[in-house]
């Protein structure tokens, strides 16, 4: 099930602030993409703990000089 | 009766032959580009043959393993790469006409590795596009097809690659996976695909796809031959993106065939609720099942967050970061994108930051329960996929709605492996999916290698059969 709510009218605005100028049919597939790409987000648990971390944090290890 | 033919051999045996000096590695790269030029042309499977290299590297190889013995279990072993891993002065086009003439002036961190180890390039494997768009018939090359019957997919990404192995085209190939694109195509082409540690193999030189999620990994018949590959190209790079520095354990002597007191966790709500298996698949896994009960393994029932929950996190992550990889061309050539591809990544430049953020969040939590589960059992074991599909035009969406046995392991970063677990009544392979803990790749090996050995199913290998001339 695709979410729907958003109009094309603001799916132009986000696609234009997004920097795509896009064709009337690459338009008709980003609106239908977006539909179902909407519905994953509003699956993703929310009310998070403010402490709860992303799975991407920095790791200074990783920028240490490397021997040899 | 078992296939016949020194295409058919397994990586192992021909390491064992050829140090034994028993075998030419001229002769076996012949033999493969042979049967790359007669029978390949029914499947695709390669998009760049290397026929003067391999020829040259080949020739190499016999003086020197002639000379002073082979200097790996590698040395003189025909190998191919996904169309993703970039190799020095040879075309690396990810199937994409945005990438047609693209030349790379470095091999990636696996070639590297292969070449040191004195192996033999035959050329580079049809792939989707970019590794997330298809199978596609707008893009640079055709999709590859199923050996086992051509009217079906080898399924993708790794498309070309695993059909290769199938074919007897190379004993060994490198694919990458991000979802699922080694595991799915192992199992819709009856062949060993195993997706490694998340970091364990360098991705330095592989075109990314989701920096997130990509492992690059090796194809093959067996999981021995995974094993040899995987003692080549594991290993810390300090150049290589999420590259893990971690102790390396001698994968192909861990194959040690034991697996009694195995115990042994299937996630039975995914299997019955969230995504049900077909009657002939759950035939297929109960006897896999059993064969391990067989061999002294305990089998017990986990409980993982579902499938969906595994799926929405990574979509939402994979869609931003496949934007950024294409966003300038999204924006001034989105022409030169195969419709699938398009589809799949144009939307990710929509999605709020604070979404991505949500969607790495989940990620935490939902790779802290596997492991939380993993803690308490061995392995998980579940099929990989449902035999393969037609291969048809399916709208790119599918990616969005279908659901797979694949992508959670993505998401927790553990070792996941495919191995064949039967045939169909239809000739098509049916999968084993083992996955194990983080960096106990050794040990997912060992058990897929026991049950491989317990089995009948490599002794079969599909037939290919040239049209009859007009």
């Amino acid at each position: 099930m695709s979410d729907t709510s958003r109009t094309r009218e603001e799916i132009l605005v986000l696609a234009k602030t997004a920097g795509l100028d896009l064709p009337a049919e690459y338009f008709d597939e980003l609106v239908d993409a977006y539909g179902h790409l909407q519905t994953m987000i509003s699956r993703l648990p929310r009310n998070r703990a403010r402490s709860d971390e992303p799975a991407h944090v920095f790791h200074a290890t990783t920028f240490l000089p490397q021997e040899g | 009766m078992a296939p016949s033919g020194l295409h058919f051999i397994t990586l192992a045996e021909a390491a064992k032959l050829i140090a034994a000096k028993k075998l030419s590695p001229v002769e076996l790269t012949e033999t493969y580009l042979t049967r790359i030029a007669d029978y390949d042309p029914l499947l695709n499977s390669f998009v760049t043959v290397t026929a003067d290299r391999a020829r040259e590297q080949a020739r190499a190889a016999e003086a020197e393993i002639t000379a002073a013995g082979p200097r790996s279990k590698l040395h003189g072993i025909p190998y191919c790469l996904k169309d993703i891993f970039d190799t020095a002065g040879i075309r690396t086009t990810a199937h994409s006409k945005l990438l047609a003439e693209n030349v790379p002036a470095r091999d990636s961190a696996c070639g590297e590795k292969l070449t040191a180890s004195g192996a033999v390039l035959l050329g580079k494997n049809a792939t989707w596009e970019f590794a997330h768009g298809g199978p596609s018939w707008d893009i640079l090359f055709p999709p590859a097809r199923n050996p086992w019957n051509t009217d079906h997919t080898p399924a993708g990404s790794s498309s070309g690659s695993a059909a290769a192995v199938a074919a007897g085209f190379a004993p060994a190939t490198m694919g990458s996976d991000t979802g699922g694109s080694i595991r799915g195509p192992a199992a819709a082409n009856g062949v060993a695909g195993l997706k490694p540690t998340y970091g364990l193999v360098s991705r330095r030189g592989v075109i990314p796809n989701c920096f997130s999620h990509d492992h690059a990994g090796p194809l093959a018949w067996t999981c021995e031959d995974l094993a040899l590959l995987l003692d080549v190209v594991a290993g810390y790079d300090p150049a290589g993106p999420g590259s893990a520095n971690v102790p390396l354990p001698d994968y192909a002597a861990a194959l040690t065939g034991e697996v009694k007191g195995l115990v042994i966790g299937v996630p039975w709500r995914w299997l019955e609720e969230d995504l049900p298996l077909k009657p002939a698949t759950r035939a297929a896994f109960d006897a896999a099942l059993a064969v391990y009960k067989a061999l002294g393994a305990e089998i017990r029932e986990v409980s993982l967050p579902r499938i969906r929950a595994y799926e929405d996190s990574k979509r939402v992550i994979a869609m931003v970061e496949l934007f950024s990889i294409h966003a300038e061309d999204l924006r001034k050539r989105p022409h030169l994108f195969g419709a699938s591809l398009r589809y799949r990544i144009i939307a990710g430049g929509l999605i709020r930051a604070e979404d991505y953020m949500l969607a790495m969040r989940a990620r935490t939590d939902l790779a802290r329960a596997m492991q939380n589960v993993m803690s308490g059992i061995d392995v998980l074991m579940l099929p990989t996929a449902e035999p393969a599909a037609k291969l048809e035009p399916v709208h790119p969406s599918s990616l969005f709605l279908k659901s797979s046995f694949t992508t959670a392991f993505n998401v927790g970063g553990n070792p996941a492996l495919s191995i064949c677990s039967g045939y169909a009544e239809d000739g098509l392979p049916f999968s084993l999916q083992i996955v194990g803990k983080l960096f106990d790749d050794a040990h997912v090996l060992r058990v897929g290698d026991a049950y491989e050995k317990a089995t009948p199913w490599r002794e079969r290998r599909p037939a290919l059969v040239l049209p009859a001339p007009a």
